[in-house]
């Protein structure tokens, strides 16, 4: 087992699949920080150096992630509604922002657009 | 026939009547008076119903699920049996009378008396070749009784390439890169360019898959210069390459002594063999790519200077350099692609193969590439077809001013020897077909009208396609 940013991994993870397991870092951030690493694609967890595991916490510990990016998003919403903007009541009903259609297919919105927005 | 009815009264006959009545009617008293009503009526059937078509009241979902009796795959069962090596098949007939390529018949003259003919793999030379992973689990080995190949043209004159390099004594390196269709015998000629070196006493360097360096599938370090470009070294894989080198060139690595100064990691005293320096970069992955920088100076050290020993010349194949000509998969710290020729172990090779890195005791740089379902790299293309042409002194193709080249590749292929690999002749073919005669795996008799009909459906001799025309396929 070993310890990543407050979540313990197995020795046999992928390393791309444990760090996409964060809130805030998908395929994109994760390919970045495994090259600043020298992480290869397929690496798993018991490869990586000690060195390598706590650069690896280091950087992960100055990026946004998990409950302090979700606070940031649903700051950015509330933000919206305090101002009375159309974004911002159209996240308070709970329907589409950018102008999409609500006759239909708007299950999405439905579920994700709240001023307290959970995922 | 006399007719049933009655002549008088043209009714049917009585008899005949009751007899058929027995058969429909329900069994009653012939002479009763009583009226048939006050019977107890004939019993009804009782209605059964139709049996449905599906059997019990509820949908069996049974009949669908995976039968679990089997344990699952362990990890890596499924490749290992997928990359695994059969050399031999012992239901395969044994060819009597088969020689193996040996010290003494390797000689221009003695091999080319015996092209068209196949050769058999010494038991030492199979070992080592099995050691560099030069047999590949594609090719046709586990349908014979032992590993032979085909000597054709192009094996002599691989073998003269390498007494050419021997004459020179040191001062000559071959640098060629091999290509042609798929089956056409690439690999095998770099087996057995591998396997003559190796009785010549050569020292044996083969990579069996470029692309296993550049898919990013093995870890990899940077390596600074001051002042320099960054580099990466893979160390896992230089871990792996030397298990291989140091099992294929035992015999030569236990007499050869450390001679220079080095600084060597872990507890070497300098006058220890080389085996010993082999062994730490096995054990130890980590210093894998340094061990491999000593080995390197310590083989190429003239042979004059050198205190631990004369060295050999080398051998140095790469199979598939195609992956080598262009971006690997592996990212920086910017995560902008890394070049193939960035990466230590490939640079290695394409120094060797340019020529500006020298062999100050001779050998040979031999790559191959296929010309069908290999990675693309526009650049090695044209400069094959350039350095053919420039070879046969015709006017090779100038290169497209509106083509974005990559320049490490043009650099690395100028001046590098080709050979395009065709199919083989009427009598090669004939040699082989053969020979899976004697090996029980062709039935009929090999005519020359059956060897036509083979070399002409296998693309000109292609001997891959023979070899699946004629043993593999079955109708």
């Amino acid at each position: 087992m070993v310890f990543i940013f407050g979540v313990n991994f197995l020795e046999g993870a992928l390393v791309n699949r444990s760090l996409r397991s964060f809130y805030g870092i998908g395929p994109k951030v994760c390919e970045g920080l495994m090259a600043r690493f020298h992480i290869h694609k397929t690496a798993r967890i018991r490869d990586l150096s000690d060195k390598q595991i706590n650069n690896m916490a280091g950087e992960l510990s100055t990026m946004t992630l998990e409950n302090d990016l979700r606070r940031q998003v649903q700051d950015n919403i509330k933000r919206l509604r305090d101002m009375g903007s159309y974004r911002g009541r159209r996240h308070a009903m709970g329907l589409p922002v950018r102008g999409q259609r609500t006759r239909t297919q708007i299950l999405t919105a439905r579920k994700l657009n709240r001023v307290e927005r959970k995922t | 026939m006399a007719s049933l009815a009655c002549p008088r009264c043209l009714r049917r006959s009585l008899q005949d009547l009751e007899t058929t009545a027995t058969a429909i009617r329900p069994q009653r008293a012939a002479f009763s008076t009583s009226p048939s009503l006050s019977a107890n009526p004939p019993k009804k059937k009782a209605v059964v119903a139709k049996p449905s078509t599906r059997q019990g009241s509820a949908l069996r979902l049974t009949k669908n699920t995976r039968a679990t009796n089997t344990r699952p795959p362990a990890v890596g069962e499924r490749k290992e049996l997928r990359k695994k090596v059969v050399l031999s098949n012992t239901n395969a007939l044994e060819v009597l009378g088969l020689n193996d390529l040996s010290k003494e018949n390797l000689s221009s003259d003695a091999l080319h008396a015996l092209e068209a003919k196949v050769m058999g793999f010494g038991d030492t030379s199979v070992d080592r070749l099995r050691a560099l992973k030069a047999f590949k689990p594609t090719q046709g080995w586990n349908l014979f009784r032992r590993p032979a190949s085909l000597v054709r043209k192009e094996t002599t004159h691989l073998l003269g390439d390498i007494e050419w390099v021997e004459a020179g004594q040191g001062s000559r390196t071959v640098r060629k890169v091999l290509y042609g269709e798929r089956g056409s015998g690439k690999s095998v000629l770099q087996l057995q360019a591998l396997a003559m070196a190796s009785l010549k006493g050569w020292f044996v360097i083969h990579i069996p898959e470029a692309m296993d360096l550049t898919i990013a599938h093995t870890s990899y370090q940077p390596v600074t210069t001051p002042g320099g470009p960054t580099r990466y070294a893979q160390a896992h894989f230089a871990c792996k390459l030397l298990r291989n080198i140091r099992d294929a060139n035992n015999h030569l690595l236990s007499n050869l002594r450390i001679s220079g100064e080095h600084d060597i990691p872990g507890q070497l005293k300098p006058g220890a063999s080389l085996l010993g320096l082999v062994d730490v970069g096995v054990k130890e992955p980590a210093r894998a790519w340094p061990v491999w920088q000593i080995l390197w100076e310590e083989l190429t050290l003239p042979s004059a200077q050198s205190k631990g020993g004369p060295r050999p010349p080398i051998m140095f194949t790469m199979d598939g350099i195609d992956h080598i000509m262009r971006l690997s998969a592996y990212l920086n710290a910017e995560a902008q692609p890394i070049h193939a020729h960035d990466l230590l172990l490939p640079r290695h090779f394409i120094e060797l193969l340019s020529g500006r890195e020298t062999l100050p005791n001779g050998g040979m740089v031999l790559g191959a590439v296929s010309e069908s379902n290999r990675a693309a790299s526009h650049t090695l293309d044209h400069a094959l077809a350039r350095n053919e042409a420039i070879q046969n002194e015709l006017t090779p193709p100038a290169w497209d001013p509106w083509v974005k080249y990559d320049k490490n590749v043009q650099d690395a292929m100028e001046g590098v020897g080709v050979q395009r690999l065709q199919g083989l002749s009427k009598e090669e073919a004939r040699g082989i077909m053969e020979y899976y005669a004697r090996s029980g795996l062709i039935r009929k008799a090999v005519t020359s009208g059956l060897i036509s009909e083979a070399w002409t459906l296998a693309g000109g001799g292609i001997i891959g396609e023979i070899e699946k025309g004629t043993v593999k396929a079955r109708v």
